[in-house]
């Protein structure tokens, strides 16, 4: 197992950037994923690492080796493909076994590594038959047990569920998660579906355009988003993002709505804010305290049950459209009709503001 | 199999998709090929003159007797299965290298590709005429002069199976071959470009990661990918070449002698030169079907095992 | 020493390319196959190099020993094509020779040869008869075969094989036995010389083909695809049109080259079904036996002119031809 490193890695096509200039580290052992809608830039500096795709500057280290100009086979890397990309005419067997062929090992380490990897993926009764004829997630398992054999320095996976079917991918998720950690082996994973990054990574690097927007744990991309695309892109739904004015230490809304932030923040939002003052703040659905007191109003526009809670859409009194609804969650024991009243104040711990000029989150140690 | 759906919605069911989409092409076959198939298949049996005033008289198997029986006849099939090998043979040899060469972009592949085409788009007429005389003439044709040839009496006459004046049997043939090669093989080409291109990229970028042999690419991936494709322009280009006429009409007319007598030539003499002999060039047909049908069914076995194991 | 492994490429790479393809010996190895591709294509076209060339030659420049590489080109043979002309007697040609000044620009290159224009020739309404035939064919056979095919490879339908062959067979008999039975029927039918009869005949021809080809492509393309769809809620038929339609437009594009091209070239059937009225091309220009010689220069005018319209389509559709079914292209 191995850490990868990217320094000042690039792509360009033409002169449009497709993966602007970024650093990163991949410590050993760790599942990273590559988290963004389709066109960031995710797959292509997946596949800058394979080798699939050529460097248009920087360079990539695999254990301190320098493999920027190395052959895709040299990398000591294995890649699972999002559509499988076995080889139609060889059986699940052969296609296991061959990695380590092209390779020339003896048959006797073939046979015990391919054994090996067929046990760990239980496949053992598809041995004999054609990738044409097996389901999507018994491909998938090939594929895996395909880049296994070869016990590679680290796994490079591009939306490896994309293809199969939603209760499946569960399934799936569970298992190669399972396989990371009994393996411990270092992962590099690209999907476009935050729910999944979210549940198995170790570090998400979240991307958009072409720039990364933040590396960090699920917790803190998710506590503590560092601009509104990574606030709005993670979670479901994604952060409430509400624009208003700061000034003489309240953020105003509406008429009807205002908001006083907690002491801690004023003097950074005082330094971080431009001159006129306006802010987003943000804030996750479970953020919101119902109560009849509460600092900010709303009429309740729609609601969601979700069994043990309930999400509310409400309508923020004193805003002209769809951009003042607000995701609310509710315990499930009261009940909230269309139209009613409802008044909530803010968790103060995790409440956040976002400058809506330069779209970065504001510190609290921003002082 | 029909779907009942929302009444008020007009949808098709999957047994009226099939009937509606196979029927017509279905029955403007039907209707065209019945009267001419067994009218021919009737005449076969008879002896009859399309000129003659005689009414066709039932012969039986006399007209396949005769035709089986006749040396000249053999020589003749021997001339198209020679014939269809060599021209068959090399079209898809050269036409698969054509596009392999050619399905990796460089500057003006595709303007190459589409220029390949060209031989193909001529009348086949024509192009027997053309290569006849301005080509292959032996005193102002460009052939000889390209090969470096260009004093008429010391180089081939193609057409006349001589070499500076001594007789090479057998090199009008190769003349027949040479222009139905170039015809054709951008159609062989063209098809297997669209089966290389349909080969999706990730089988070669694993192939890669693998570090697989170019042979194992080749073998495994490119091959098998593209056999369906290849072996349908095979098969055409195979009953085509034993149906050829325009061509050898317009190049040689069956000659020197009968050295390029094909036996499509073979019937068009039989039926509408001489003494028009209808009835005994409708039993050389259906012989020549026979074939046709005996050959393709080993082609299409292939297709169906092929195909069964993708 | 700097490897290519450790130094990399001398300039910034901003293509889409594979680290092995970018090394020298991969970018050499391209340069060779795209040389013998060139090669290739140049001998292949030399034989429609001389056509050309011999379609702007006088007739003695096509017929000088040894070939003539070097010449004044000349409009001979395009204006030999379009107009039926007289050979002048010797005293027809004195007298033109001395009052040269009425004759116009065609009327001095026949004067050169020795010859008197006396009208248009039949070409150009054999070519409009060509351009109607050839293309409403093509699309009927493209058209139908297309829906056979489809239903062919995604419905069970009884007797599969032998229909299939069926249609294959109806390609197989030679067209000089077919010639006696259709001459009969379209005698007949009254579809001697029509447009109608030719139509016909040529869609018939093709749909064989048309119908094999497509059935190749459409089993290419994997039947996930309309089965999302019809699980989505789409009916059969709007798969048909959304899905499998988009993906064989390279089979389609394909199909249309190939049948057009038979159905534009084709000879004996013309000759034989059609003589004043639905003649198409062919027939005339191979037997443009003129005054006493096989006039070459108007044969290859004839064929030169004839050709432009399919390479102009096949230009035309060169994008479709030339693409590949993208599998792996699913963007949520």
């Amino acid at each position: 197992m191995a850490t990868i490193e990217l320094r000042k890695v690039e792509k360009k096509f033409g002169t449009a950037y497709a993966v602007e200039p970024m650093d990163l580290t991949i410590n050993h052992g760790e599942f990273v994923v590559l988290l963004g809608p389709s066109g960031c830039g995710k797959t292509t500096t997946l596949r800058m690492i394979s080798g699939l795709e050529t460097v248009s500057g920087g360079h990539i280290y695999l254990d301190g080796r320098d493999v920027t100009w190395l052959h895709p086979s040299d990398r000591d890397t294995a890649f699972v493909f999002q559509l499988f990309a076995l080889y139609p005419h060889l059986t699940v067997r052969q296609n296991i076994a061959f990695p380590l062929q092209a390779q020339h090992e003896s048959p006797e380490t073939i046979t015990k590594r391919v054994a090996e990897t067929v046990e760990l993926l239980k496949i053992g009764d598809l041995l004999n038959q054609r990738p044409g004829n097996l389901s999507g997630g018994d491909r998938q398992r090939v594929a895996l047990a395909r880049a296994l054999v070869r016990h590679p320095a680290a796994f490079l996976m591009d939306e490896p569920l994309g293809a199969l079917d939603a209760d499946f991918r569960e399934t799936m998720r569970a298992e190669i998660k399972r396989l990371h950690i009994e393996q411990n082996a270092t992962t590099v994973y690209v999907t476009h579906d935050q729910i999944e990054a979210m549940a198995m990574a170790d570090k998400i690097v979240v991307m958009s355009n072409a720039v990364v927007q933040h590396i960090g744990s699920p917790a803190e991309v998710y506590h503590n988003p560092s601009n509104l695309f990574v606030a709005a892109f993670i979670g479901s739904p994604g952060m409430n993002l509400m624009a208003g004015h700061f000034a003489n230490q309240t953020v105003h809304f509406s008429d009807e709505n205002s908001f006083k932030p907690p002491k801690e923040w004023n003097s950074a939002l005082q330094v971080g804010l431009p001159s006129e003052g306006e802010v987003i703040v943000g804030f996750r659905p479970e953020v919101a305290r119902l109560s009849d007191k509460g600092a900010l109003v709303g009429d309740v526009y729609a609601v969601d049950i979700h069994g043990s809670y309930s999400v509310l859409h409400v309508k923020l009194a004193g805003s002209k459209d769809e951009l003042g609804i607000v995701h609310l969650r509710a315990d499930r024991r009261t009940s909230h009709p269309i139209g009613a009243k409802v008044s909530f104040d803010l968790d103060p711990e995790m409440v956040r503001f976002f400058n809506p000029q330069t779209e970065a989150a504001i510190r609290r140690e921003n002082a | 199999m029909s779907k009942s759906r929302r009444p008020n919605r007009w949808r098709l069911g999957d047994r009226a998709i099939l009937n509606l989409f196979i029927w017509p092409t279905l029955i403007l076959l039907i209707a065209f090929n019945f009267f001419p198939l067994f009218y021919s298949l009737f005449l076969a049996f008879t002896k009859y003159s399309a000129i003659g005033r005689a009414a066709p008289l039932f012969i039986w198997f006399d007209n396949f007797q005769t035709i089986l029986q006749d040396e000249n006849m053999w020589n003749h099939f021997a001339t198209s299965g020679r014939f269809v090998l060599a021209s068959v043979g090399l079209e898809t040899i050269i036409g698969f290298t054509l596009a392999m060469l050619v399905r990796q972009k460089f500057r003006g592949s595709g303007l190459i590709t589409t220029l390949i085409l060209v031989p193909m788009m001529l009348s086949p007429v024509v192009v027997g005429l053309f290569w006849k005389v301005p080509m292959y003439d032996p005193s102002f044709g460009y052939f000889n002069y390209l090969i470096g040839f260009p004093r008429p009496a010391s180089g081939p006459d193609m057409i006349a199976s001589s070499f500076a004046r001594d007789s090479v049997p057998g090199l009008a043939l190769w003349a027949v071959v040479i222009v139905d090669v170039w015809m054709w093989t951008p159609f062989v080409m063209l098809l297997v470009l669209s089966g290389l291109n349909a080969i999706p990229d990730y089988l070669y970028e694993a192939a890669a990661i693998d570090r697989a042999s170019s042979w194992f690419q080749f073998w495994r991936i490119t091959l098998p990918q593209v056999a369906p494709l290849l072996l349908i322009a095979v098969l055409f280009r195979t009953i085509e070449a034993f149906k050829s006429f325009d061509l050898v009409m317009g190049m040689t007319g069956g000659g020197p002698g009968d050295q390029t007598e094909l036996i499509a030539v073979s019937l068009y003499k039989k039926a509408f030169q001489g003494s028009w002999l209808t009835g005994y060039s409708s039993a050389l047909a259906y012989i020549i079907l026979i074939i046709i049908i005996a050959v393709s069914n080993v082609y299409i076995k292939y297709l169906n095992q092929i195909k069964g194991e993708a | 020493m700097a490897r290519f492994e450790d130094m990399g490429p001398a300039s910034p790479v901003v293509e889409s390319i594979r680290v092995d393809m970018v090394n020298p010996t991969a970018r050499l190895l391209g340069k060779i196959r795209a040389a013998i591709a060139v090669a290739l294509a140049t001998i292949l076209l030399i034989p429609v190099y001389v056509m050309i060339v011999t379609s702007i030659k006088s007739y003695n420049d096509v017929v000088a020993i040894p070939p003539k590489l070097v010449f004044e080109p000349t409009m001979q043979g395009f204006v030999f094509l379009f107009s039926e002309r007289a050979v002048l007697s010797k005293a027809q040609l004195e007298e033109y020779q001395k009052n040269p000044g009425e004759l116009d620009f065609i009327g001095q290159l026949a004067l050169e040869a020795g010859q008197q224009v006396t009208g248009p020739s039949d070409y150009v309404g054999r070519l409009k008869n060509s351009l109607i035939i050839a293309g409403v064919s093509t699309v009927l056979s493209v058209v139908l075969g297309f829906f056979a095919a489809y239903a062919f490879s995604r419905f069970n339908v009884p007797g599969k094989n032998d229909l299939l062959f069926f249609i294959l067979s109806t390609r197989m008999l030679p067209a000089v036995v077919v010639t006696i039975p259709l001459f009969l029927m379209y005698r007949t039918l009254r579809l001697h010389d029509t447009h109608l009869g030719m139509i016909l005949l040529y869609t018939v021809f093709n749909l064989s083909f048309s119908v094999w080809l497509l059935k190749g492509f459409i089993d290419e393309i994997p039947r996930e695809y309309e089965d999302a769809a019809l699980v989505d809620g789409y009916s059969r038929l709007e798969a048909f049109f959304k899905i499998v339609l988009p993906q064989s437009v390279t089979g389609l594009a394909a199909t249309t080259v190939f049948c057009l091209i038979f159905a534009w070239n084709e000879y004996a059937f013309s000759l034989m079904l059609t003589s004043e009225k639905a003649r198409t091309a062919p027939p005339s220009i191979a037997t443009m036996l003129g005054r006493g010689v096989v006039e070459w220069q108007a044969i290859a005018a004839g064929s030169v002119l004839f050709l432009i319209p399919v390479v102009v389509i096949t230009f035309a559709l060169r994008k479709y031809l030339l693409r590949g079914v993208t599998f792996g292209a699913i963007r949520q």
